[in-house]
């Protein structure tokens, strides 16, 4: 067989299974996200491949779900969380990891022995870590109410997760724990390629070690910064696992994020036509992040 | 002098810290660890000090819990992703790498852009696709939705191994008269075999640790092992000496194939798990 339909042979299977895998469902949940598909309704039970012209009297219907989307409190609700969530977590895990790359970029067996750890958060099953941190938050036998209330007293008693500030800020804690760690390792990853003779050539010249840092370190981070940051939106953005494992969008609404408000219209209420609209909503930030990402990552190349 | 007292205030200092850094890393894993080998009413005292038991262990494979069945089910949709998915992923790597293609970049950027759909945007017309087929509550179901999320990350990080390659013996053996398919078999994947197997593994801690398709597409036959944490609840409340048990045959399988492949997780993670 000659290379030139080989190549394209082997190309393929691949890119039919992602165009099948993929973009045919994103396709169909953009043309569900027109329609009133309620699965409690009997038309409904109909499979997807025989759809139902039901006439042009739904055609009004067309812009409905998001229409109602753009007007329902509890889906700005959700925006809402999922943001403060985002620049609350981003900005957390970005400048802890920051600060812990710095520290464990040296080298030394003690170093090195502690960047393994960091392995670790990361490997686990965000649903595993959502349910031992809501074991963790118990008002009466969990392990942080023990630790906090041996460190500062105030704070024994403190129910977590039936508070809406702090349920949210529970969320918050044990998706830092679960990334900082891997931003960690990005990031010292980005300080070995930093110019040592650089750095060294300030050093020598009397500068100190915050001015080197600000002056030489920083900015030959800046594109490995920018790749942390966005990679962690993008995360932050479709945060769920641990919100259902952790609180399921609770206390009330208090950290129901965009992707759990999807799923909860969609598998609780059965209402497809309308969490498709709502998950196109959140395409929306994501294609801009991807945009830049690729640009960062891909594209340079 | 003072420089070096200082110097060596400042070195434990930054040593504290990491050992703080350690501590936080770690608790939380302890603490699971641990809670499997606890008696219920050690996890409710808050005891650290306490009488182990494999107690915990038996009671989870046990009924009504039946934990080996969301076992094998995880080890069988990880695992047959795995192996659907790495050969496909070699071949289109091998083309993407070796060959100039025609809209190759397109392809490739068409392939990778798939990787920042958020999961929850696919997975509600498969959920009315997979009841139509019959297939809800399915493993085959789950590998499907599963293959859409690991292939493009696949072939990403294969091309990433396969470009490293030198090309010199490849050329070399084309020129002697071999085949293109012979110098691939013979030549090439034996040199991307580690790389292969690393993404396999990594695609393999994907899978296993996937949730939110899992918890959409079952509910009893075709659970797997995350999804069935939330098994383990009673009217007494959550059953945490359960929940870890079951918590350490998810992590501790994970943590091992992420130290065999730890030089290249940063890498893998920067792309994959993305969606």
């Amino acid at each position: 067989m000659r290379d030139r339909h080989l190549k394209y042979l082997f190309v393929l299977p691949a890119l039919v299974l992602v165009l099948v895998t993929s973009f045919w469902p994103l396709l169909q949940s953009f043309w569900l996200s027109f329609r009133e598909w309620k699965l409690s309704r009997a038309r409904e039970s109909r499979p997807l491949w025989e759809p139902e012209f039901d006439g042009w009297e739904t055609w009004p219907y067309l812009l409905e779900n998001y229409q109602r989307a753009l007007e329902d409190d509890l889906l700005w609700n959700s925006v809402q969380v999922t943001t403060i969530f985002m620049f609350a977590s981003v900005i957390v895990s970005v400048g802890l990891a920051l600060g812990l790359a710095l520290l464990l970029a040296p080298g030394g067996k003690f170093r090195l022995t502690v960047r393994t750890l960091l392995i670790l958060p990361f490997a686990m099953s965000p649903a595993l870590i959502g349910i031992s941190w809501r074991f963790m938050f118990q008002p009466d036998f969990g392990l942080f109410q023990a630790l906090f209330g041996a460190l500062v007293p105030g704070l024994a008693d403190v129910d977590w997760l039936g508070d809406p500030t702090l349920a949210l800020i529970a969320i918050i804690g044990s998706d830092v724990w679960h990334w900082t760690p891997y931003l960690t390792l990005v990031f010292i990853g980005g300080l070995a390629n930093v110019p040592r003779d650089a750095q060294e050539a300030a050093m020598i010249d009397g500068a100190s070690s915050w001015r080197v840092f600000v002056d030489v370190t920083l900015p030959a981070l800046i594109p490995v910064l920018a790749v942390g940051i966005i990679l962690k939106s993008i995360f932050s953005l479709k945060m769920f696992d641990q919100v259902y494992m952790l609180t399921n969008g609770g206390p009330g609404n208090a950290t129901q994020t965009l992707a759990h408000y999807i799923y909860f219209h969609g598998f609780k209420y059965y209402d497809m036509g309308y969490a498709s609209a709502v998950s196109y909503l959140l395409v929306i930030p994501m294609l801009g992040l991807t945009w830049l990402y690729m640009k960062l990552v891909f594209l340079k190349r | 002098m003072g420089n070096t007292i200082r110097k060596q205030v400042a070195d434990l200092f930054q040593f504290v810290l990491i050992l703080c850094a350690a501590v936080v890393i770690l608790v939380p894993i302890y603490w699971i660890a641990s809670g499997a080998f606890k008696q219920q009413v050690d996890v409710f005292q808050l005891k650290l000090l306490f009488t182990p038991t494999l107690a915990n262990f038996n009671e989870i494979f046990r009924s009504p819990y039946n934990l080996h069945e969301k076992l094998l089910n995880s080890t069988i949709v990880a695992g047959t992703t795995v192996i659907v998915a790495i050969p496909m992923a070699t071949m289109a790597a091998y083309s993407f790498s070796r060959f100039r293609l025609r809209f190759e970049r397109t392809m490739f950027l068409m392939i990778l852009s798939t990787q920042f759909v958020p999961a929850v945007v696919i997975v509600l017309p498969y959920f009315l696709l997979f009841r139509d087929l019959g297939l809800l509550d399915t493993r085959l179901a789950l590998v499907l939705v599963n293959l859409s999320l690991i292939l493009p990350f696949a072939i990403w990080m294969i091309k990433g191994f396969i470009d490293g390659i030198p090309l010199d013996t490849e050329e070399a053996a084309l020129v002697d008269g071999s085949s293109r398919l012979q110098v691939i078999w013979n030549i090439v994947l034996p040199m991307a075999l580690p790389g292969i197997l690393t993404a396999a593994i990594f695609c393999f801690i994907l899978a296993w640790n996937e949730f939110l398709f899992a918890v959409i597409i079952t509910n009893s036959k075709a659970v797997t092992m995350p999804v069935g944490l939330s098994l383990f609840h009673a009217e007494e409340g959550v059953l945490w000496h359960l929940i870890s048990a079951a918590g350490i045959l998810i992590m501790l399988p994970m943590f091992g194939l992420a130290m065999i492949i730890q030089k290249h997780f940063v890498q893998g993670m920067t792309l994959g798990a993305v969606r």
